[in-house]
């Protein structure tokens, strides 16, 4: 499953992502990241059988945890144009048959399909960022 | 050439239509039954009618509506609802809200297609407006609030609609850009189309033999009219488009929406569809073209012109996969027209028929073949940066922070382009980048040089590199070819220089 982490200021010099890794001896997909001098917010891909015990070793360590959806689209303003099609890089709106399809579990939250929706029916969730 | 064989007429299809025994498919249906026979000519015989649909936004769009007199009256000369200024082109009270045009308060999140959607859904709308005064209209300020039932009439009327096909865009540019066609990614990162292809009503008929002024068709949910060409109608090109009115009260919001593109504006989606009555072979080979058959240009659209380059051909069927091949590269394609929404107008066209809601119409007059589309006389001279390209100062990446210092001195420049042995672009570096690098105790050139240099061609406008010049806060592109060799430079000094005299 996908979980975001976010780091408060004060934690940006702690090594916890490694500390968590080293811990549960399981890999850690980085799928997005950014890390400021006032915080951080790590999107990662972790092993279900363990999420539990990860998200647990997070919070322990005072790190935030959001787990679930990353992105909302309204089934009352999409009008399944498919503008936003082409913009995912990870290919989580799909085109089948000329019908518009969100995997919501896939998206990965980068956000670059919401601006180009024309009626501006896709909203990220819970996610704190300036996107361009 | 032989004679076309005739198949049915208008009355006749009617008369179907009314004794219930008439057969409509949607387009996509005829194609694949066309597909299944093999052949066109025992389904032509057997299918009366068929349906197509299209929903994309239109922005030639809009909406008269007539108020009825206040009291006392007012002959409104500036008008706004819902903060979006309506133009008033006609008498006292009447207006015409354009699809297009944006809010005061919200650009670019609503505008004109907000509120007659609004309208269409029956919600109330606020109206501000004011005027000068005469004897018989005294009044000078006006704010009321309306809903499309408080209007005498309140009709969409569309002078673009339905475009016969589209080009498919992409972006060659170094940047994100932001187009009436969507938003496409650098370097060819994507690629974004518009039409329902088969659905599309005038693939249908691509020389105008049953769609004419006088033709009956789905509009926004309601009935409509074709009441002429449209504006641009470029048939000889297959660029065909049609003007349209229908009765507005009687619309559903579901097939008339307002919409935001991004970095370009407010506009609608229109809803439209259109019967093609098989009335002979030559029409029935026409309506079973497949999207296979539909081709049309990629375009880039990272050259801000009239004429955008072509760089290849595309078919509806391609487009429609979701991916296409642009040169070397396989990108993905998005369709900004809904094809779920066109194949539901082509489905709801084919119900009315069936049930008899809805009758074909002989055209009264067909549309024209041979309009030719002329692009705008000019009488002002553009410049280009061409014109105004002056000489770079350059330097090569090896060479001192000094040397780059002293340069600038001597020629009495801001700017140093970073060119290698063979004059291609390797960097840029200001004088606020020297004096910084002093100040930070810096040395070598190499730490010092700006690489993601925004650059111009002489063919850009100097309109547009002061656009960029603008959006990304600098004072200076070098300009180059489309290697990426250094011709020269355009400075923001030179277009204040060039626009200051040709204001005196």
């Amino acid at each position: 499953m996908r979980i975001m982490v976010r780091f408060k200021e004060e934690m940006i010099s702690n090594p916890i992502t490694s500390e968590v890794i080293l811990e549960h001896g399981v890999p850690l997909n980085i799928l997005w990241a950014k890390v400021e001098s006032t915080g951080g917010e790590l999107l990662l891909e972790i092993p279900d059988e363990k999420a539990n015990e990860i998200v647990n070793s997070f919070r322990l360590r005072g790190v935030e945890v959001l787990t679930g959806r990353l992105i909302d689209v309204s089934e009352e303003l999409c009008v399944k144009c498919g503008a936003c099609y082409s913009l995912c890089p990870i290919d989580a709106i799909e085109l089948r048959d000329g019908d518009v399809i969100f995997n919501e579990d896939l998206c990965i939250g980068c956000g670059l399909c919401v601006d180009a929706c024309p009626t501006k029916a896709i909203k990220l969730l819970k996610v704190d960022r300036t996107l361009k | 050439m032989g004679e076309v064989e005739k198949l049915r007429d208008i009355p006749t299809i009617n008369k179907k239509i009314k004794e219930g025994d008439i057969v409509v498919l949607t387009a996509e249906e005829f194609i694949e039954l066309v597909e299944n026979e093999g052949k066109v000519g025992k389904v032509a015989r057997e299918v009366d009618v068929i349906t197509t649909g299209t929903f994309g936004v239109m922005c030639s769009s809009g909406a008269v509506v007539n108020l009825g007199h206040s009291d006392p009256p007012i002959k409104i000369e500036r008008a706004w609802i819902n903060d979006v200024p309506v133009c008033h082109p006609g008498a006292a009270v009447d207006l015409y809200i354009g699809a297009s045009k944006m809010s005061e308060i919200k650009p670019f999140e609503y505008g004109g297609g907000h509120v007659i959607e609004e309208l269409v859904k029956g919600n109330e709308v606020e109206l501000r407006a004011t005027a000068y005064g005469t004897d018989c209209y005294p009044r000078t300020q006006l704010l009321t609030r309306l809903t499309k039932y408080d209007l005498n009439q309140f009709i969409l009327l569309n002078f673009r609609n339905a475009y016969q096909k589209y080009v498919c865009a992409v972006n060659s540019s170094d940047e994100t850009i932001y187009t009436y066609m969507g938003k496409l990614y650098p370097r060819i990162g994507n690629a974004t189309f518009s039409g329902a292809g088969a659905l599309n009503p005038l693939t249908r008929d691509p020389t105008y033999r049953s769609i004419g002024i006088g033709t009956r068709i789905f509009l926004g949910g309601g009935v409509g009219y074709v009441i002429g060409e449209g504006t641009q109608h470029n048939p000889k090109a297959g660029f065909g488009t049609l003007m349209v009115k229908g009765d507005a009260k009687k619309m559903k919001p579901e097939y008339i929406r307002g919409a935001a593109i991004t970095g370009y504006g407010t506009s609608m989606f229109v809803g439209l569809g259109i019967p093609i009555p098989i009335i002979d072979m030559e029409l029935a080979r026409s309506a079973a073209k497949r999207d296979e058959d539909l081709i049309t240009d990629i375009v880039d659209y990272g050259v801000p012109r009239r004429e955008r380059p072509v760089l290849g051909k595309v078919s509806y069927a391609e487009l429609k996969s979701g991916r296409i091949v642009v040169g070397e590269k396989t990108v993905k394609v998005s369709p900004l027209s809904s094809l779920p929404m066109a194949r539901k107008i082509a489905m709801e066209l084919k119900k009315w028929i069936e049930e008899g809601e809805f009758y074909l119409t002989e055209p009264v007059e067909r549309l024209s073949t041979d309009t030719e589309y002329k692009p705008m006389k000019m009488v002002e001279r553009v410049v280009y940066v061409g014109n105004i390209v002056r000489r770079a100062v350059k330097c090569r990446e090896d060479e001192s922070l000094e040397e780059v210092a002293e340069r600038m001195i001597k020629n009495a420049v801001n700017h140093i382009v970073i060119v290698d042995d063979e004059d291609y672009l390797k960097g840029i570096v200001t004088s606020w980048d020297v004096t910084k690098a002093v100040a930070e105790k810096r040395r070598r050139l190499k730490e010092v040089i700006v690489r993601n240099v925004v650059t111009a061609y002489p063919t850009d406008t100097v309109e547009e590199a002061a656009r960029r010049m603008k959006k990304y806060d600098i004072s200076a592109l070098p300009v180059v070819n489309m290697e990426k060799k250094v011709l020269g430079i355009v400075t923001a000094e030179d277009i204040a220089k060039l626009w200051g005299a040709r204001m005196r």
